[in-house]
């Protein structure tokens, strides 16, 4: 058996809300192994962006167990482990698209030539190879989303985690950068686990899950 | 470039067409402050290069003399053996003492300087400082020179012979003997630009003195002009080294003769810097200010940066950076608006002393037309290293809440 390039066990988290304990994971069990594409859903507050925080290794579980390829997440393994895509794209305005795909390079280190050509590769992949100059307030929706998924690939990431990536799109451009990202990452073999509302983009990964009452099914 | 010097530069000088408001507005206000201090620190540079300068054009840069009131008594070997020692270019023996000057009903007790015609053009350029038409020639030993606020004083004009009193001469009454004053005729004004020695001093021929103050041949010192590029101090110590230790005296250079004097000037030049300083501080606030509002507006970003891979002490430098960038144009063009302002200094101060019709009461209280200006290198070194440090200092608040943030916490944030 493949070794997964995810794997979370029993994973629980609670938050204090004043007085009151909410137990938002009871238990979570994942796993995804290299090249699959995963979709979790599930009602709105029931968890799906907590669990994808603490599957970041951005937040700690209370209890768990969490694996990156076998081994335990690092904050300074992150950025070359994986990439993340979040329905508020958070493009640097300041930035125009090829400096914000760049970004993602830049913080690792990464010499400028070959980061800049896997930039401007990665643009034309996600078509936006004339748009590599523009800052994010002069790109549409779906465009600054297709950056931010180049971003997310810029370091060969071996996982992506996007969250809710159509959630600001119309339904066309939404169908259009799901199935950009569930090709990129079937074409790299990078494993994606999804966070949607959306069936039809949750249709389209090779599992659905759904979060319900702190658990997945 | 690491990332976050990139992204500092990125953020303050945003590529585009939009206009950086917060950035100008943090840089004009440390370009003021430099500015401001550039002109200060350059004026006040001017006015004591100036008066060190007319100190030492006057008096030497070396003086020498015995301790207390000891008297030289054979002046012209050891002025010559002086003169022969590497590197003094001009000697000049001098007698000083106070007198009464009377003139019709004022008296004025002035520094009574007697200098050698012969030898004190070697040192002091004094003509440089007698009102013309008159010459240090018209100096004899019947006449007298009066610095140009005595003269004021005294209600004296040239050619008017005013009557001069000596110590000696109350000596000798105490021996039941009696002096008569002597009667000097004003030979001419001096204007120096300093406010002790244009006050109250007359010049007089070392012989008058001499005679005057019962000296005989004797003199109390000599002062000493240095070949150009000469320092004082350890030119001084040359000659004290080469004087034979019977003559009993040695050599001072003019900042130790001067000491407090000059010790007051640095003071003087410390405090407003000092003062001048903290409108760079306030500058500062304001960067402090405008980079905690970029804290804010851009948390989502610092969680993205954290979720990126970006560690906090690199957030952190990303807004020490910006502080120090911020410093660092302030201070570029702060040097560039001094230097200008500088430049027109004189244009600037006519022009106001003009437009409020007080350009002949300018001359008359500050006997200039000019203001003098001498920028020196460490004060310009001081003022960039202050404010670059105090502009760094600024970033470090908005640094810290930078790196505090959790990235989980930070993406969250509306």
């Amino acid at each position: 058996m493949s070794e997964h390039v995810l794997a979370a066990t029993g994973l629980r988290k609670t938050y204090l809300s004043g007085d009151r304990r909410i137990e938002v994971l009871r238990g979570v069990d994942l796993a995804v192994a290299a090249g699959e594409s995963v979709a979790i859903r599930g009602e709105s507050g029931s968890g799906k962006s907590t669990l994808l925080n603490l599957l970041s290794g951005l937040d700690a579980p209370d209890i768990g167990s969490l694996r990156w390829a076998g081994r335990t997440p690092a904050a300074d393994t992150r950025a070359r482990f994986l990439g993340m895509v979040f329905q508020s794209f958070y493009l640097i305005p300041e930035l125009d698209a090829l400096a914000n795909v760049l970004m993602a390079a830049r913080i690792l280190g990464v010499p400028g030539a070959a980061g800049r050509a896997r930039a401007v590769e990665l643009l034309a992949k996600v078509g936006l190879a004339g748009r590599a100059t523009h800052l994010p307030t002069q790109l549409s929706g779906g465009e600054r989303q297709r950056v931010a998924i180049a971003r997310a690939l810029m370091n060969s990431p071996r996982l992506i985690l996007a969250d809710e990536p159509t959630g600001n799109l119309d339904e066309a451009t939404g169908d259009n950068v799901i199935a950009l990202l569930l090709g990129l990452c079937a074409e790299t073999q990078t494993a994606l686990v999804l966070v949607t509302h959306n069936a039809a983009h949750a249709a389209k990964t090779s599992r659905q899950l759904f979060l319900h009452d702190g658990v997945l099914k | 470039m690491p990332w976050y010097l990139y992204l500092a530069l990125k953020q303050l000088f945003p590529t585009g067409r939009r206009f950086p408001f917060f950035t100008a507005i943090s840089v004009l206000g440390v370009t003021l402050g430099v500015a401001l201090l550039v002109v200060v620190m350059s004026v006040m540079g001017g006015f004591g290069y100036e008066i060190r300068r007319m100190i030492t054009d006057t008096q030497g840069e070396v003086q020498v003399r015995g301790d207390g009131q000891v008297l030289v008594e054979q002046p012209e070997e050891l002025r010559a053996a002086i003169a022969a020692i590497p590197g003094v270019a001009g000697v000049t023996p001098n007698a000083v003492g106070v007198g009464l000057l009377k003139f019709e009903n004022k008296s004025a007790f002035p520094q009574i300087q007697g200098i050698d015609v012969r030898h004190i053009e070697s040192v002091a350029n004094l003509n440089r400082f007698i009102l013309k038409p008159d010459t240090l020639d018209d100096l004899d030993d019947d006449s007298v020179i009066l610095s140009s606020q005595l003269a004021v004083a005294l209600g004296a004009r040239r050619g008017d012979k005013i009557e001069f009193y000596s110590l000696l001469m109350i000596e000798k009454l105490q021996e039941s003997e009696t002096m008569l004053p002597r009667e000097l005729r004003v030979a001419g004004f001096f204007v120096v630009g300093h406010q002790q020695l244009d006050g109250n001093t007359a010049l007089v021929t070392l012989r008058r003195m001499q005679d005057l103050y019962g000296l005989g041949h004797s003199v109390h010192g000599f002062n000493v002009r240095l070949a150009p590029g000469e320092d004082a101090a350890t030119a001084a110590a040359r000659i004290t080294a080469a004087l034979p230790p019977a003559a009993g005296v040695q050599a001072y250079p003019w900042t130790d003769s001067f000491s407090d004097f000059l010790w007051v000037l640095q003071l003087e030049k410390n405090m407003i810097f000092f003062l001048l300083l903290f409108i760079v501080i306030v500058a500062a606030f304001s960067v402090t200010s405008s980079l905690l509002i970029s804290v804010v507006r851009k948390t989502r970003e610092i969680g993205l940066l954290g979720a990126l891979g970006g560690r906090p002490r690199q957030v952190a430098a990303c807004f020490c950076t910006q502080g120090l960038l911020i410093g660092g144009c302030g201070t570029v063009c702060g040097l560039g608006l001094g230097f200008v302002l500088l430049w027109l200094r004189n244009d600037i101060v006519l022009g106001l002393a003009r437009l409020f019709g007080h350009q002949d009461v300018m001359r008359q209280f500050y006997m200039v037309t000019q203001l003098p200006s001498h920028t020196s290198g460490l004060d310009v070194a001081k003022i960039v290293i202050f404010t670059l440090v105090i502009s760094t200092l600024a970033g470090l608040l908005p640094a810290w809440r930078a790196a505090r943030l959790k990235p989980v916490e930070a993406l969250r944030h509306e």
